[in-house]
């Protein structure tokens, strides 16, 4: 697969720049040794602002990549050239194998330095933070704020786990894991991805493009791992990525056009991407052929099932209900049995869903968390049990700690009751 | 139609804190507003200018390097451009993408015309 950077019209390619920046910094950390990762994302950030002054009053040449990866390779050459200066003694040790004077961008190169890459910044001894942030900054070219916007977090705290993950970074070698840990380390790479493209998909008002493009970095992310040759078994990787588009596919159907959120029973089916679904079906019939029955297959699966619904009351309820059973034998999760409750609701009622909650807030600490209050005042509400309903929106605010969750519980909490008392029960 | 200079002025180097994708749409604003001036004809000229170069001033009767600006202010490119009178090439500069980075200024500079030289 050849691209040039442009489109059939002439304009750059979508996120040209953001895509080109992460190959780039892989590539010329390689040359420059990964202790020098700072200094190869100062020159492909150089790289690119030579790119946009000549391009903003020039217009786009008809080889952008071409042109930037001429520039971000002398740029790289006098790097090194000015490190040969300093260290002369060193400088044949760490670059023996390569020939120095031409630094080779190939596809190939490219694909291996961005998976190594990867690798790199998931590393087990990273906190699961500092790996989000690190991937995206390093790899997906996301500046700090845009990092902090689609968080919604603030720069300082950002760059915190950033540092703190740098610091950890300096310990670990940049190499393609060997074939004992390649699994267990792949593992780690797609829960990182998983909860990146997680915190992109948190149903918000706010900053809705910058985390639509962490979802699609996510699902790139997870397309380099499948492409990838070095990685023989690819079922999870395939899982994960069905489970992506299926959710991808629903993204802007969540926002109503007066900029309420929405539900699944309330969004509207025909604004679902079919051309996504499609990529998460055949992304679902790869795994379904392999004999391997991961977490990431069975939520991919309730997706798919979702997505297949004609309407909200057409869903295979019981199908999804006996999914979920399955993923608790894997994974004994209160969060998975939670989800479980709503589907329980469509499948056996409100009631006795209200049972098997509160079961679950006594046996967990489930009950610490404020989408457990939240779950229960959504079915208290369907149950006319006004009261009940507004006490736990209540205590979901208590335990909420981030400003979009308590905007929205107000926003519920305050559509709940006309307000006359003879209601409440 | 009459003749204007539009000067771009900045600080050194105002896109060095844009991220990559902030660049792009800074390349892909900028572009689709000179290609429409162009397309209208209105366009004859825009040059972006290296962010080195001298200034050159006689005194004490020789040439001599500087002074320069105190300010780290700079002009960093230029537009030639057509437009009716001086509200319309306002109006137009004002279209600009750049002023929605809030990074820039324009100096808006009719070119004067002398009756039988140009």
């Amino acid at each position: 697969m050849k691209s040039t950077g442009l489109n059939k019209t002439g304009e750059l390619t979508s996120h040209f720049f953001r895509n080109e920046y992460g190959k780039l910094v892989a590539v010329i950390t390689r040359y420059l040794g990964s202790e020098h990762v700072e200094t190869a994302e100062d020159i492909v950030q150089d790289a690119l602002l030579q790119a946009t002054k000549h391009w903003d009053l020039h217009g786009i040449p008809d080889q952008p990549k071409a042109w930037l990866y001429t520039t971000a390779r002398n740029l790289a050459l006098n790097a090194l050239k000015r490190r040969k200066h300093q260290r002369a003694y060193t400088f044949h040790q760490t670059n023996g194998t390569f020939e120095v004077e031409q630094l080779p961008f190939s596809e190939e190169l490219i694909e291996d330095s961005q998976l190594k890459m990867m690798f790199w910044c998931c590393h087990d001894s990273i906190p699961e933070h500092s790996r989000i942030a690190l991937i995206l900054k390093i790899l997906s070219g996301f500046s700090i704020s845009e990092i902090a916007n689609a968080f919604f977090s603030n720069k300082e705290t950002i760059n915190k786990r950033l540092v703190r993950g740098r610091k950890q970074l300096r310990n670990v070698e940049l190499d393609s894991p060997n074939e004992q840990d390649l699994n267990h380390r792949l593992q780690t790479v797609l829960k990182t991805i998983y909860l990146l493209f997680n915190e992109g998909y948190l149903p918000a008002i706010k900053n809705q493009t910058i985390r639509f493009d962490l979802c699609l970095e996510a699902i790139r992310l997870a397309q380099l791992l499948s492409d990838s040759q070095l990685i023989p078994k690819k079922a999870d990787i395939h899982a994960l990525l069905a489970l992506m588009y299926f959710n991808v596919a629903r993204f802007k159907s969540r926002v109503s056009k007066t900029g309420e959120l929405m539900d699944l029973r309330e969004q509207d089916r025909s604004k679902w991407d079919k051309e996504l679904i499609q990529y998460g079906i055949q992304f679902l019939d790869r795994v379904v052929h392999g004999n391997t029955l991961s977490s990431y297959a069975l939520m991919a699966t309730i997706s798919a099932n979702h997505c297949v619904a004609a309407s909200y009351d057409k869903t295979d309820w019981e199908r999804i209900l006996s999914l979920y059973d399955e993923l608790l034998l894997l994974e004994q999760s209160p969060i998975v049995q939670l989800n479980r409750c709503v589907v329980l609701a469509e499948v056996k009622g409100i009631p006795s869903a209200i049972t098997k909650l509160k079961d679950l807030g006594t046996q967990t600490d489930i009950h610490r968390y404020y989408l457990y209050h939240f779950t229960l005042a959504e079915f208290y509400k369907r149950d006319q049990q006004w009261l009940a309903s507004k006490l736990a929106y209540e205590e979901a605010l208590k335990l909420s700690e981030n400003p979009r969750d308590r905007e929205i519980l107000k926003k519920k909490k305050q559509a709940l009751v006309p307000n006359s008392s003879s209601q409440l029960s | 139609m009459k003749e204007f200079l539009l000067l771009i002025r900045s600080e050194e180097s105002p896109k060095a804190n844009l991220s990559p994708e902030q660049m792009q749409q800074h390349i892909e604003k900028v572009g689709g507003y000179l290609k429409r001036l162009s397309e209208e004809g209105r366009m004859k000229s825009a040059q972006p200018l290296e962010m080195t170069g001298t200034m050159l001033s006689y005194k004490n009767g020789k040439i001599v390097d500087g002074p320069y600006n105190e300010t780290k202010e700079i002009i960093s490119g230029y537009y030639h451009l057509l437009a009716n009178d001086l509200d319309e090439a306002i109006s137009i500069a004002k279209q600009d993408p750049r002023f929605e980075e809030g990074i820039w200024r324009m100096e808006i500079r009719p070119i004067k015309h002398v009756e039988g030289i140009n």
